[in-house]
């Protein structure tokens, strides 16, 4: 019996290693090649024998990296901001008041992420160019200024928020808005965290919108940078391996030091 | 109930002024989320809806022109679109093997495990969920290069021949579900996991107590327990599979060799920014829509018919 849940534990473990090591090691071969040096790219071996930062220096010269990371971070952190403000507004909105066309107002923002970006990408290019958002920053934020992810987290920690807590600060005068700023803001840190990590990490990953839209390297984001990068030195792979990993590191750094909430905000938003 | 006693309404309002303001404040505060999901998502379906019975090349000059029903005549025989929706099919169910059975299995495996070590592996099966698509595009590219890529090393290692995971029109499709589930698996693990470890342990000690084998636990106890979470999953593979797999298409293949790996979302990426055809790809885009529509409700009524919730 003892024996058998020996081999039981022993297996797992296996089964964990594997699991990991195929997780891990084509993350560990993007960074150890883009070390290595060009007459070394092909030959095997687990390290890079003398490691060169030399195709770190060929990418920053072949294209404008740190605008475009840049770019991305202005991006991104907008996008988060932007998501969290219309997240609290329109959950405070749907727990604070019970008002006719609020349960239709919750199941519109609920369902819009069923809509598939493909179906509605021909009307949103149309309309972002008629509003001189091609090309920019600007036009990469507003349409996902809002989520349903994040009005439906931030209304789920709102419902389980105490009311005789507002009810008291109202007693004391305070208006609706002063109630949601200074008495239920501070109490939500942990779905906050959730959904602002979520959100920054989606958006700096984003691919699609960002393709339609960008038409030149320096007003890029990073993924669409990467895109335009490998169409041009196509199996130049040390320089290629090196931008990828430029373009992996703020969310790699931000997973070292979060990892535990990275991994919750994920699992709480489900596999989407 | 709960929402009520929060709701201010019980202080009488002085005015009819008044009381419109009163009326009107949760809508300021719904506006700007409201505002933009109407702007970018529900107008423009329904005038993706409208396009979809013009022709139309998106040049700012150009009138769009009344067809009726032909752009869906047109696609309905279009030998493209049939291939698309054979290709959508195939890598919706060589994702679930991926997404759903390899996690499932490995959670039920592993549930005994626990300490520092159980952390780690946590740790590390989670990263492949915040690499970016396009990096682990890139990456995946090298490691299955056909001349100098690791894995056709290590199979000319093993003596098999090289495999052209990105040029045979027999592979390549697979080559883009493995990337796409590459993703999804340890995110998909630590999913089944946390389901398995909601279940109340008396339950598994009651059944062993009566001498319940362990594959019988499994099947009778925590399989059913887990299913909202693995019916879950199973829902968001058949939904938004073939999404996922369109940054690898579009980055790795544009959905050749042949014709061999594009589906239903890039035929529509193509219609629209490639040949400019905005009435053919609204009316995918419909067609689509409806499709994974009756999917999404189907699923539903599913779910609600075969989970189990413990009380």
């Amino acid at each position: 019996m003892t024996n058998k849940a020996r081999a039981g534990r022993i297996a797992a473990h296996g089964v964990m290693i594997a699991l990991s090591f195929l997780a891990i090691f084509p993350v560990y071969w993007m960074i150890q090649t883009s070390f290595r040096a060009e007459n070394e790219i092909f030959s095997g071996g687990w390290f890079p024998t003398a490691p060169t930062l030399k195709n770190y220096a060929d990418v920053l010269a072949a294209m404008p990296m740190l605008r475009i990371l840049g770019n991305t971070a202005v991006m991104a952190g907008a996008t988060t901001l932007a998501q969290v403000a219309t997240g609290l507004l329109a959950a405070w909105a749907l727990v604070r008041w019970r008002f006719p066309g609020g349960a239709l107002a919750r199941s519109l923002i609920a369902l819009s992420w069923l809509v598939p970006f493909q179906v509605v990408m021909i009307p949103n290019y149309v309309l972002a160019s008629k509003l001189g958002l091609l090309d920019t920053v600007a036009g990469l934020v507003i349409p996902n200024a809002a989520a349903a992810f994040s009005v439906l987290v931030l209304y789920n920690a709102m419902r389980g928020f105490p009311r005789e807590v507002v009810e008291a600060a109202r007693m004391d005068g305070a208006g609706d808005f002063r109630i949601l700023a200074e008495v239920v803001l501070p109490n939500l840190r942990a779905p906050l965290a959730s959904v602002s990590i979520l959100c920054f990490i989606s958006a700096w990953n984003e691919y699609f919108w960002p393709l339609l839209l960008i038409r030149r390297m320096e007003n890029s984001v990073v993924q669409i940078g990467l895109q335009f990068f490998m169409t041009q030195e196509g199996n130049d792979w040390g320089p290629l391996m090196a931008a990828a990993t430029l373009a992996s590191l703020p969310i790699l750094a931000l997973y070292l030091v979060l990892q535990r909430q990275v991994v919750d905000s994920f699992m709480k938003s489900g596999i989407r | 109930m709960t929402d009520a006693t929060i709701t201010g309404a019980h202080v009488a309002p002085r005015s009819v002024p008044r009381l419109r303001l009163a009326a009107a404040e949760p809508w300021l505060y719904l506006a700007p989320a409201l505002l933009v999901v109407a702007v970018w998502t529900y107008v423009p379906l329904l005038q993706a809806f409208e396009l979809s019975f013009y022709q139309w090349n998106m040049l700012p000059r150009s009138t769009p022109r009344f067809v009726g029903l032909d752009n869906y005549r047109n696609l309905l025989s279009l030998p493209d679109m049939r291939q698309a929706v054979v290709n959508t099919v195939l890598y919706t169910v060589g994702l679930l093997p991926l997404s759903v059975g390899i996690p499932l299995a490995v959670a039920l495996l592993t549930g005994g495990l626990s300490g520092r070590l159980r952390n780690l592996y946590r740790a590390l099966i989670f990263v492949p969920m915040i690499v970016a698509p396009i990096v682990a595009a890139i990456l995946w590219r090298w490691l299955l290069n056909e001349d100098h890529g690791l894995v056709n090393a290590w199979l000319a290692g093993l003596g098999l021949g090289k495999i052209g995971f990105l040029s045979d029109p027999d592979v390549a499709l697979w080559t883009l579900v493995w990337i796409t589930g590459w993703k999804l698996i340890g995110f998909s693990t630590l999913l089944f996991a946390a389901a398995d470890s909601a279940i109340s342990p008396s339950y598994v000690e009651a059944a062993r107590m009566d001498g319940a084998s362990p594959w019988q636990i499994v099947r009778d106890i925590r399989l059913p327990l887990m299913s909202p979470t693995i019916l879950l999953i199973t829902m968001m593979t058949i939904l938004f599979g073939a999404q996922w797999s369109f940054v690898y298409i579009n980055a790795l293949t544009g959905g050749g060799p042949l014709r061999s790996t594009t589906n239903v979302y890039h035929v529509m990426w193509e219609y629209g920014f490639k040949t400019m055809a905005a009435g053919w790809s609204t009316a995918a885009g419909m067609l689509v829509f409806v499709v994974f529509g009756l999917i999404a409700i189907g699923c539903l009524a599913l779910m609600k018919r075969f989970a189990v919730y413990d009380e």
